[in-house]
């Protein structure tokens, strides 16, 4: 197994957060997490990505423990919901310095803005780009250490059709080269059209995790979006 | 670590450029300068004033028996010799030292911190009053006064000033930077990168200190302010800008939002800023400012700047700043470590 979770939790208050989870994820899978607002969603990725401390439990990445930040550092990739860029500065700039911090040639950061179609903004300020541009960017970002783990905070949550079908299109371009991603999502479609696996959070407990037939076939899909 | 310090703190610089922090830097000194050449003198007004007397000088007995019979208008202390005089007005425990005039016998040389301060003018006023009730039009028993500052009125603001540019920088600007980079979750995002946390908390201490060093040169450009101890002084700016940067990154972390920020150091500026500046002309500042670290950086600068001071007399204020400066550093550490309102 890839990541291995044993009784993980982050408390917030009674009704928030997460409740002690556990589950593992092998090498490639690409998991949804599914659930309402406040289900603990975006809590389990982000204590995942070392954002935020758990409360209790263990998580390990590859045999490391989740709380080692430099032993995993460019292994696991976060994308915020919202980006979170130096919005002041260029795409280039951006993706150039994150290069220079992760000690990543600054060819990378070619290969990044060429496979992510961002070449025509390189010199814009992050702040003068569309949300979906700014995304690309982000998840670019993201890649530029070629990490193994990738995790998504509702990737295509504000984006239209066109640039959510962009953002699928690189989902899967990454799960062809064999990362683990896991991503949240509200979208049933998109749920369906790319997930291998489906974890749904109720209530900041873990409810259900199988294969997406079994839950679009299964009461709690129904009951989730009734 | 070094390289990353440096791409850090470079990084931090275009930001400080890119969010017109620069424009509020070069703003701030031109507007003391303009304020220095628009300054107008301070009338005077009437309270009682704190003499001393040297023991061992012999000064005119009619004059003496003035003084003692003023207690209402005057406190008189006695002290061994001028030089421990001289400390208690450093220390502001009195408002000027009688001595016997060297060149005109029978009358006085008053020493005051500044000529034009209230205290020389209401101590002027009062020795005037008790002058023509004892003799009449006589010649003045004061006949020259001495200050113990150097320079004009304008250098005699200078520490306020400079207390104010470090203040600013420390208080407002880093708090809102750091806060701002915790609020878009950029501090979240150099956390996946290999940086440690002390790199980051250094560069933002370095950011400080440069932006406090360029402000306080621009501002000695500008009014060509030479310091007495160019050495002393430096040492100063670097523990105040040390101290007080780490305040800052502090302060920025106890906070959620850029807003919340810029209203924590509001209220932390203030209170720091008035009873430092105001020590001088407020007998209860006076008593306050001591409790405040921006008095260990004021004092030294007024000091060093107007009463030829020098470092070595000053160990506990810098070490003070400094002391203080790696307390708010490390509790900006364990802040940051635990992700604190990110």
């Amino acid at each position: 197994m890839q990541l291995e979770i044993l009784n993980l939790a982050r408390f917030y208050d009674q009704q928030r957060g997460l409740a002690p989870t556990s589950f593992t994820v092998s090498k490639g899978e690409m998991i949804a997490i599914v659930g309402h607002n406040g289900a603990g969603k975006s809590t389990l990725l982000k204590v995942l990505a070392n954002w935020i401390n758990p409360d209790a439990g263990i998580a390990m990445f590859d045999g490391i423990d989740l709380k080692n930040r430099a032993a995993l550092v460019g292994k696991v990739g976060f994308i915020p919901e919202v980006p979170n860029l130096f919005d002041v500065f260029s795409v280039e700039y951006n993706l150039r310095l994150f290069a220079a911090l992760t000690h990543t040639p600054f060819l990378r950061v070619e290969e990044i803005l060429d496979d992510f179609n961002l070449l025509a903004f390189r010199k814009n300020r992050i702040q003068t780009l569309s949300k979906g541009l700014q995304q690309r960017v982000n998840i670019g970002r993201a890649l530029l250490s070629d990490p193994s783990l990738l995790l998504l905070d509702e990737p295509t949550s504000g984006l239209d059709f066109e640039m959510t079908k962009e953002i699928h299109r690189l989902l899967k371009t990454m799960h062809e080269a064999g990362k683990t991603i896991l991503f949240t999502s509200h979208r049933p479609e998109e749920i369906k059209s790319l997930a291998t696996r489906i974890m749904v959070l109720h209530q900041s407990r873990l409810i259900f995790d199988g294969p997406g037939e079994a839950y679009f076939r299964s009461e709690i899909h129904e009951n989730l979006y009734a | 670590m070094m390289r990353n310090i440096l791409i850090l703190t470079f990084n931090d610089l275009a930001i400080a450029f890119r969010n017109k922090t620069f424009l509020l830097i070069l703003f701030v000194p031109l507007f003391v300068f303009v304020s220095l050449n628009l300054l107008d003198e301070s009338g005077a007004e009437a309270s009682k004033v704190r003499i001393v007397l040297v023991q061992h000088y012999a000064y005119a007995p009619a004059i003496i028996q003035s003084i003692m019979a003023a207690k209402q208008h005057i406190e008189v202390t006695c002290v061994q010799n001028e030089q421990d005089g001289v400390r208690l007005l450093k220390e502001r425990q009195i408002d000027g030292i009688l001595t016997p005039h060297d060149e005109a016998t029978g009358s006085l040389a008053l020493l005051v911190l500044k000529k034009d301060s209230i205290a020389a003018i209401t101590i002027m006023q009062n020795f005037s009053a008790l002058q023509k009730a004892a003799e009449g039009n006589a010649p003045d028993w004061i006949s020259s006064i001495k200050s113990l500052h150097r320079g004009d009125v304008q250098r005699e603001t200078l520490p306020t000033w400079v207390l104010m540019l470090v203040l600013l920088i420390g208080f407002i600007i880093l708090p809102m930077q750091v806060a701002e980079e915790k609020e878009k979750k950029l501090l979240l995002a150099l956390l996946q990168t290999p940086i440690h946390e002390l790199q980051w908390l250094i560069a933002k201490v370095i950011l400080g200190m440069v932006l406090i060093f360029i402000a306080v040169l621009f501002l000695h450009l500008l009014g060509s302010f030479g310091p007495l101890h160019l050495f002393d002084y430096s040492i100063f700016i670097l523990a105040g800008s040390f101290c007080f940067s780490a305040c800052g990154i502090f302060l920025g972390f106890l906070c959620r939002n850029q807003a919340s920020a810029r209203t924590l150091g509001v209220i932390f500026y203030l209170p720091h800023l008035l009873p430092a500046a105001m020590s001088d002309v407020s007998l209860k500042l006076t008593a306050v400012a001591p409790f405040l670290p921006s008095y260990q950086l004021y004092k030294p600068l007024q000091s060093i700047l107007l009463e030829d001071g020098q470092l070595a007399s000053m160990s506990f204020d810098w070490l003070y700043l400094i002391g203080l400066g790696l307390l708010m550093f490390y509790l900006s550490y364990l802040l940051m470590k635990r992700r604190w309102l990110m």
